[in-house]
């Protein structure tokens, strides 16, 4: 009874709200002032001496050595800028973060909020095109900041829209979940977006739609937002995703179904070699045969391409990039590494750490490999931290994002003790 | 809320020929379930990451409810769905009584006014966030989006309350915004249960 009166109460009331802010993005694609301010994040203090003191439980190879490069609370996928001035991290609530590093000690020194005149929503995915223009795939919309490296000290910076808000995906088939998207620009010039599907498996009455939108997919579109076309099919939640620098070829992780068990499906791996090609889902995923699609008709006249590395199952394969650089060891140069977030609902947990696999002479991946762990403490089953993105600064060694610390690890190669 | 329990419980029975009610949650016993739910929420139910809700000190029967409805497919989420499907309604009684044991205290952010809290929330939220209803989750310190997207599925129907769905019909999306921007900034403390 109360309960009724309550919503008797509700239905009548007005709004007494303050009015809606005047959206910054008007003035700032107008090239105007807002009043807004930075939100600063401290580098020294006990917070980051509680990080540094994590390091001490990381492994990693022979030669290198691991350090704390940035307290970066909630920090998701990165994009270093072409010029090397600074880097972007995305994260899963409403700030982009922009770290930069001016005495180039590789440690860095200031880390404020990218932009805080715009009202972001997820900016999980920075990307940069070549010449210098930041863009960011949030939820359901997809910004673009030209000039970024240089704006980026002002707390407004000149922004457009490449995607409006509720164009990535029809607003009721957002979540929060499945919707930390990735950005790339590719060789074609071309921006490419992951857009997960936003359920454990898609319901069967949903397919058709999702396959118009690409949602359980990788979309490609021009970088002004025209040209809109599907690019991969069949993935279930990809957040990570690299060109190879040799070849053009488009990789990606994705994620697995949870509730089959502990160690199915494995995690994915793949190599795309052509547009349009299908990867299994939601039908199958890494070979597995989902029970719901069983009786559901697949895709005429298409074969599923099976995944280049079957990994540990609901390890969590996300962010993950080609290696170009040259300061590490040659038989990391052309390879991929990646980062397993870290199991959440297994019974033995695993991942949280950076993997490797190099490629064969065919281009295929040649089998993955521990590079970096010690984020999950297999005493206790807790993470100490949990690896989400890779990244590279300009003299070739490693950034790994963490979104679980609040860090950004670095990793480098010191060489080999005489 | 209360129909809908029964209706699901119902179910269940039907379905698996489990008990119809579970008995009073044994709040020891749900210590060792929450071990399930730490990695996302926290063993005191302070969430650990920005999609999962803070639920230390959440009303009990809040969090059996949504439990409930998760598992009985009435409220669906890629991970509580599964998570829940395999909880038994007594496990599920017990790991509510283990959060909903938990203490709260909440905390407006300096200068800030409870006077100017949404005002459409506050009968039951309160201007804090600190649940004023058995049928109410906390909403102090959530994280913004998570509040948002609660509202909009609420808004869209992806998610369906007596009450919530009417509220959230009637705000446009920036005006959920400022709502999830008020509770996130309160800040939340979870202290143990009492002894």
């Amino acid at each position: 009874m109360i309960k009724r009166s309550f919503a008797a109460l509700l239905c009548t009331s007005f709004l007494s709200m303050p009015l809606a802010a005047q959206d910054n993005m008007d003035r700032l694609s107008n090239m105007q002032k807002t009043d807004a301010t930075f939100t600063y994040v401290e580098q020294t203090g006990a917070r980051a001496d509680a990080l540094r003191a994590i390091v001490d439980h990381i492994s990693v190879p022979d030669g290198f050595e691991v350090s704390l490069y940035a307290v970066v609370p909630d920090a998701r996928s990165m994009a270093m800028a072409p010029q090397g001035t600074v880097l972007f991290a995305g994260t899963r609530k409403d700030k982009m973060w922009s770290i930069i590093d001016r005495d180039r000690d590789r440690v860095a020194d200031e880390v404020k909020d990218f932009a805080p005149s715009v009202t972001f929503d997820i900016p999980n995915g920075p990307c940069f095109s070549p010449d210098g223009f930041l863009y960011i795939a949030e939820r359901n919309r997809v910004l673009v900041f030209p000039a970024a490296e240089f704006f980026f000290e002002g707390p407004d910076p000149a922004v457009g829209v490449v995607v409006p808000q509720g164009g990535l995906v029809p607003a009721e088939e957002e979540s929060f979940n499945h919707t930390a998207r990735v950005c790339d620009i590719g060789p074609d010039g071309k921006l490419y977006i992951s857009l997960g599907q936003p359920h454990n498996v898609q319901p069967i009455d949903k397919l058709e739609m999702y396959d118009e939108w690409g949602i359980g997919g990788i979309i490609r579109m021009n970088t002004d937002g025209s040209g809109r076309e599907v690019y991969t099919r069949g993935v279930r939640n990809s957040v990570g995703q690299d060109f190879n620098p040799a070849t053009g070829e488009l990789w990606w992780t994705d994620n697995q179904v949870d509730g089959m068990g502990d160690d199915i499906p494995p995690g994915e791996l793949n190599r795309q070699t052509a547009a349009g090609q299908h990867f299994g889902f939601p039908w199958t995923n890494s070979r597995v045969e989902i029970p719901l699609y069983k009786d559901v008709p697949r895709p005429e006249g298409v074969s599923f391409v099976e995944p280049q590395l079957e990994l540990t199952a609901h390890a969590a394969d996300l962010g993950m990039r080609f290696y170009h650089d040259d300061s590490f060891p040659q038989a990391y140069h052309g390879g991929i590494f990646w980062a397993q977030h870290g199991s959440w609902n297994r019974t033995e947990p695993v991942g949280a750490r950076v993997m490797f696999t190099a490629l064969d002479e065919d281009g295929n991946a040649a089998g993955a490999q521990v590079f970096a762990d010690g984020w999950l403490n297999e005493d206790t089953g807790e993470y100490r931290g949990r690896p989400m993105d890779i990244e590279f600064l300009p003299d070739g060694s490693m950034l790994v994002s963490d979104d679980f610390a609040g860090a950004i690890w670095r990793i480098a190669y010191v060489g080999m003790a005489q | 809320m209360k129909q809908a329990l029964i209706l699901g419980l119902g179910g269940l029975m039907l379905a698996g020929g489990l008990p119809l009610v579970a008995n009073a949650g044994d709040a020891e016993n749900g210590r060792k379930v929450a071990n399930m739910c730490r990695t996302c929420h926290g063993l005191d139910g302070y969430a650990q990451i920005p999609i999962a809700p803070h639920i230390g000190g959440e009303p009990t029967a809040y969090l059996e409810a949504q439990m409930i409805a998760f598992k009985t497919g009435q409220r669906e989420h890629e991970m509580m769905s599964i998570v829940t499907a395999g909880l038994s309604v007594q496990q599920i009684a017990d790991v509510s009584a283990w959060y909903g044991a938990h203490q709260v205290r909440a905390t407006l952010p300096e200068g800030v006014n409870a006077e100017d809290a949404p005002q459409n929330c506050v009968s039951c939220h309160g201007a804090d966030g600190i649940s004023v209803l058995l049928d109410a989750p906390n909403l102090t310190g959530e994280t913004n989006i998570y509040i948002d997207t609660q509202l909009k599925a609420f808004k869209r129907g992806n998610r369906q309350h007596e009450i919530m769905s009417d509220v959230a019909a009637a705000l446009s999306d920036t005006e959920i915004r400022e709502v999830a921007d008020w509770y996130a900034a309160v800040t939340l403390e979870i202290l143990p249960p009492e002894e």
